[in-house]
């Protein structure tokens, strides 16, 4: 699905990532763990061009968008993604939000969009909000039309860039929970977190970053049981 | 004769008499015309130079290079020379420049003064305008290009109209600003409002009552406006809570 072949990316001296090599198959649900400011975000917004990598190469579905002359506008429409701190319209309401980007790129007529964005709204339970602003939603429920939103885009991998992490405690679960529905119909998945037990309990694999590097990486099992790089074993006693 | 007598023969003799009245009611057509179509221009202007300015100052920061850099640093170049020269001198002086110079061929005083404020007032909408778009938070831009909209896309129907939500206080300021400066229009002979009570004065040698009723004119106008803004940030601050 995407692969990233030797990725450095430097904020002016300071470098962030370094010589990142890493692979996503379809299907595939990766959590990205590690300290803040070891890079994690960094890496993930670089694989939509959202941080424009200092050099290296992605190759998405075959093609390398790094290359000058790729319409990554184009590219941008099959990775969703979803930040910390929702970004959600707040001039337009939730069903605005989700049908803006497939009516103004011609994805879909207006009824058309409408139609499936009551439908996904169905899917995460927020049918009744179809009509309001963001600004009357609560925080949980924001982050789900946000993941509903990248989904009217039908992408085939969505980005997750800590979507829990500006939430009050108690509404965790529910995102957390169209995140599982998500993977467990097949979405290939990239996902930044602090949330241990999600990524153990749906990760297919887990990378740890710090340094800008990618120190170790396994199966959950592997990982948070028996971790063989030190930094993962100090770093998993602090959080665990 | 009582004072109350007088009064009412002084303002015959200086507003009817002749009907001169219509030396400020025509004065103050001329005005609204001028200050409305500049206030059109200045829009237009402004905002293409904020979004100029602000899509620069985003790509320095990326880096792009090339031929889209060199075009970008080029445009960005003149909208700086712009409002560094049109801020930095007065109206009046910019208006004598554009009608004794540059459009000293043209005989439409109108034309003339809707052009020269008009180009006047773009600079500060153009600074208002990008003080709005840098007040959204760049989580908009972002999500906006993460769902594929384009950049151009991602601004015009994300960025600005919440931008231009914001700014509306400042941009009703600036066309108070605007009205109240078309009283120089005079200096190139075009008979506003100004200079139509001036015009009064000069017949009847009466000057307190031509410019006082000039004076409640502008005061009214802007009073009217001021009051369509309290209405307007009150009706904002609402949809912000909704």
């Amino acid at each position: 699905m995407i692969t990233v072949n030797h990725l450095y990316k430097s904020f002016g001296d300071h470098d962030v990532l370094v010589d990142i090599n890493e692979h996503i198959a379809p299907g595939e649900k990766v959590v990205i763990i590690g300290p803040s400011g070891s890079g994690k975000s960094t890496f993930l917004r670089c694989m939509n061009l959202l941080e424009q990598p200092t050099s290296g190469q992605i190759i998405f579905d075959g093609v390398d968008i790094t290359q000058k002359g790729v319409d990554i506008n184009e590219i941008r429409r099959h990775m969703g993604m979803v930040f910390q701190h929702f970004n959600l319209f707040p001039h337009l309401s939730i069903t605005e939000n989700l049908t803006l980007a497939p009516i103004k790129l011609k994805l879909m007529c207006r009824e058309e969009a409408n139609e499936e964005a009551m439908r996904l709204l169905n899917l995460v339970n927020l049918s009744e909000k179809a009509d309001a602003y963001p600004g009357q939603l609560s925080g949980g429920q924001k982050q789900r039309i946000a993941i509903v939103r990248s989904l009217m885009m039908k992408p085939k991998m969505m980005l997750f860039d800590e979507p829990t992490s500006a939430l009050d405690p108690e509404m965790v679960g529910e995102v957390l929970g169209v995140m599982k529905d998500l993977a467990n119909d097949g979405m290939t998945m990239a996902v930044v977190t602090h949330e241990m037990g999600f990524a153990r309990e749906v990760a297919t694999r887990v990378l740890f970053m710090d340094e800008g590097v990618i120190m170790e990486q396994g199966t959950p099992e592997q990982i948070f049981n028996d971790p063989q790089n030190e930094r993962t074993k100090e770093f998993l006693s602090k959080v665990l | 004769m009582s004072a109350l007598d007088e009064l009412k023969q002084k303002i015959i003799f200086v507003f009817i008499e002749d009907q001169r009245y219509m030396y400020i009611i025509k004065g103050l057509r001329t005005t609204i015309i001028v200050t409305l179509l500049a206030l059109l221009l200045g829009l237009v202007i402004g905002i293409l130079v904020a979004v100029v300015r602000t899509a620069h100052d985003q790509m320095d920061k990326k880096g792009l290079t090339g031929l889209p850099g060199l075009i970008m640093n080029i445009l960005n170049a003149i909208c700086r020379v712009y409002l560094t020269v049109i801020r930095g001198t007065p109206a009046m002086v910019q208006l004598l420049l554009m009608y004794f110079v540059f459009l000293a061929s043209s005989t439409n005083k109108v034309l003339v003064a809707v052009l020269t404020f008009g180009i006047n007032s773009g600079a500060y909408v153009a600074e208002i305008f990008r003080s709005g778009i840098m007040s959204i938070d760049k989580g908009q831009m972002e999500a906006g290009r993460s769902l594929g909209l384009g950049y151009a896309m991602t601004m015009q129907q994300i960025i600005l109209p919440q931008a231009i939500k914001n700014v509306l206080p400042a941009l009703v300021n600036e066309m108070i600003t605007l009205l109240k400066e078309t009283s120089i229009c005079g200096y190139i002979g075009l008979n506003e409002m100004t200079r139509g009570g001036d015009i009064i004065r000069g017949i009847t040698f009466e000057a307190l009552l031509p410019l006082l009723v000039v004076a409640a004119i502008y005061l009214a106008i802007v009073m009217f406006f001021t009051w369509i803004m309290g209405k307007l940030e009150r009706r904002l601050r609402e949809s912000d809570n909704r």
